[in-house]
């Protein structure tokens, strides 16, 4: 993933669809200590082949939804993402 | 009598005999609409089907029965519970909507618990295929409207329980009519235009809405339009593109998965309906039965511009969902139409004229269906193998050949369509062409006891 300045190796959580797409349902990637949520979710969509999905998922960072993809998030090694589109089955 | 005429013999008896059975469901189905209609026409000037439960409200229970004492005491003697929660319970009433992997569970154990009064809303019927997972409906009722299917077996299971069946399609027309006349609503539906509806829908009548769902050996659970928490516009605002959406029917689903979230579901809505525990809003399980792993996501709270549920909605009565969406409310294929009709074949075109001569017999399902059934000599390349050109390289050789004919076959002649696309651009000398109505019409065409899943 492309990176300038500091990174850290964090883990991300494919459900559903995006576990498809992705072809595995964990990964891990390195990503900067501070980024916008937004280019975060761009970068994961094309690193993961979720362009699809983009528009419609959840992105949570250690269990918690980001409500807001402009605020600049924090990470930590070994933090946790997940990635969690609507299931619509019943 | 030599043994396959006994066989073939058997085979047709069997047939006929669940023919006449689902004859006879049909019309068993018509006597109880037609005395349905005929007791609410002599009691009160509603209609039959259209109107909610006659108030609940209007005998409000506020004393248990020596057979509710028996019935229920082991969830009486629970401390959180009690009397009082089987009083509200018993006063209670929700509506289900879709009796299948999650409403069949879900609808038993609200029925079993002492829910008063059930509101139940399908408009399909019951078939084999549903079995599995929909636990609620059997064999006896083949055919029958799933709705009325699965009020006989929750009668048998609790007589008390008051159960009106709405036989129909949930639309914007008759939604916030069947709505209102309920405390809780649970969403067990199959498709995403129904749960748009169904959240916006709640979010107006101000209804607790469970929202349940599944596919293959995932599940989802929150509680939507309850207290301050969010609605399902506030998570999710835009609609999935109808393509990255899977039904259950393409998809798979194991019935323990459903079970598993239909069971919370009910267990959700008694939990509201009680006022007991911390009901789950504001957060989303996520089960994954693959590892057994349950996830409680903290969601966001109430979006400030919501187009529902917010100071200020966009939305102030219901839209079209379908359209909303770009997706049928059911979730049932529908044919596609990609190419022109020189492009295709007829099973009994391939059957008479193809299969005896050489050719390249691709079929493009997954690996896990070829597995079920195939056609003599079929290959099988998936079509992600197709779409990706690691074909390729496997039929090199034959590929040299512009004269060897190449067909390519599914399930239902959706994905072998877009399949005849893809190689078609590669290869636009060579005779491409696809089955129309894939291994399905090759049952109803040409070998009938080629099996259908």
């Amino acid at each position: 993933m492309s990176t300038e300045g500091p990174v850290v190796n964090v883990h991300v959580l494919f459900f559903a669809k995006s576990r498809e797409l992705a072809n595995t349902p964990r990964s891990k990637v390195d990503v900067p200590v501070e980024i916008i949520a937004s280019d975060l979710l761009d970068q994961l969509v094309s690193r993961f082949g979720l362009t699809s999905i983009q528009n419609s998922l959840i992105l949570a960072h250690n269990e918690s939804y980001i409500e807001n993809l402009s605020d600049k998030i924090l990470l930590k090694e070994g933090d946790e993402l997940a990635i969690i589109p609507p299931l619509s089955g019943g | 009598m030599i043994k396959s005429e006994a066989d073939s013999e058997r085979t047709k008896l069997k047939r006929e005999i669940s023919e006449l059975r689902a004859a006879l469901n049909r019309k068993e189905q018509c006597l109880r609409e037609l005395e349905a209609a005929v007791s609410v026409g002599a009691g009160a000037e509603d209609h039959a089907e259209e109107n909610a439960l006659v108030s609940p409200g209007g005998t409000t229970h506020t004393k248990l029965t020596n057979d509710d004492i028996a019935r229920y005491s082991r969830q009486l003697i629970l401390p959180d519970f009690g009397v009082q929660g089987q009083l509200r319970l018993k006063n209670s009433s929700v509506l289900i909507v879709g009796l299948g992997g999650l409403g069949c569970p879900a609808a038993q154990y609200l029925a079993a618990a002492g829910c008063g009064h059930l509101g139940l809303i399908d408009y399909d019927e019951v078939e084999r295929s549903n079995f599995h997972r929909q636990i609620l409906h059997s064999e006896a009722r083949l055919g029958i409207s799933k709705a009325e299917s699965a009020r006989i077996a929750l009668l048998e299971l609790n007589p008390h329980c008051e159960i009106r069946c709405h036989s129909r399609l949930l639309y914007s027309q008759n939604a916030m009519h069947i709505i209102r006349g309920y405390d809780v609503v649970l969403d067990c539906s199959d498709n995403v235009p129904t749960r748009y509806l169904l959240n916006d829908a709640c979010v107006m009548l101000r209804k607790p809405l469970v929202s349940g769902s599944a596919l293959k050996m995932d599940g989802q659970l929150t509680v939507y339009s309850y207290g301050n928490g969010p609605c399902y516009r506030c998570i999710y605002p835009v609609p999935p593109p109808p393509e990255a959406v899977t039904n259950c029917g393409d998809g798979g689903v194991l019935g323990a998965v459903t079970g598993t979230i239909g069971a919370m579901q009910a267990l959700e809505a008694i939990k509201v309906i009680v006022g007991m525990g911390d009901v789950l809003a504001g957060r989303l399980l996520i089960f994954d039965g693959s590892s057994s792993l349950f996830r409680n996501i903290r969601i966001r709270s109430k979006r400030p511009n919501c187009h529902v549920c917010s100071a200020q909605p966009l939305i102030t009565e219901l839209i079209d969902y379908e359209m909303f969406c770009g997706m049928h409310a059911t979730d049932k294929d529908n044919p596609l139409q990609l190419l022109a009709a020189d492009e295709r074949l007829s099973v009994k075109e391939y059957q008479e004229k193809l299969q005896p001569h050489p050719h390249l017999l691709i079929d493009v399902r997954p690996t896990a269906e070829f597995e079920i059934c195939q056609l003599p000599e079929a290959v099988n390349v998936p079509l992600v193998e197709i779409l990706d050109d690691s074909y390729l390289k496997r039929f090199a050789k034959q590929l040299e050949d512009k004269e060897l004919p190449i067909v390519l076959l599914c399930r239902r002649g959706n994905d072998s369509q877009i399949a005849v696309q893809h190689v078609r651009n590669r290869f636009p000398m060579h005779s491409i062409r696809d089955l129309i109505g894939g291994l399905h019409a090759w049952t109803n065409s040409v070998d009938p006891n080629f099996p259908i899943y």
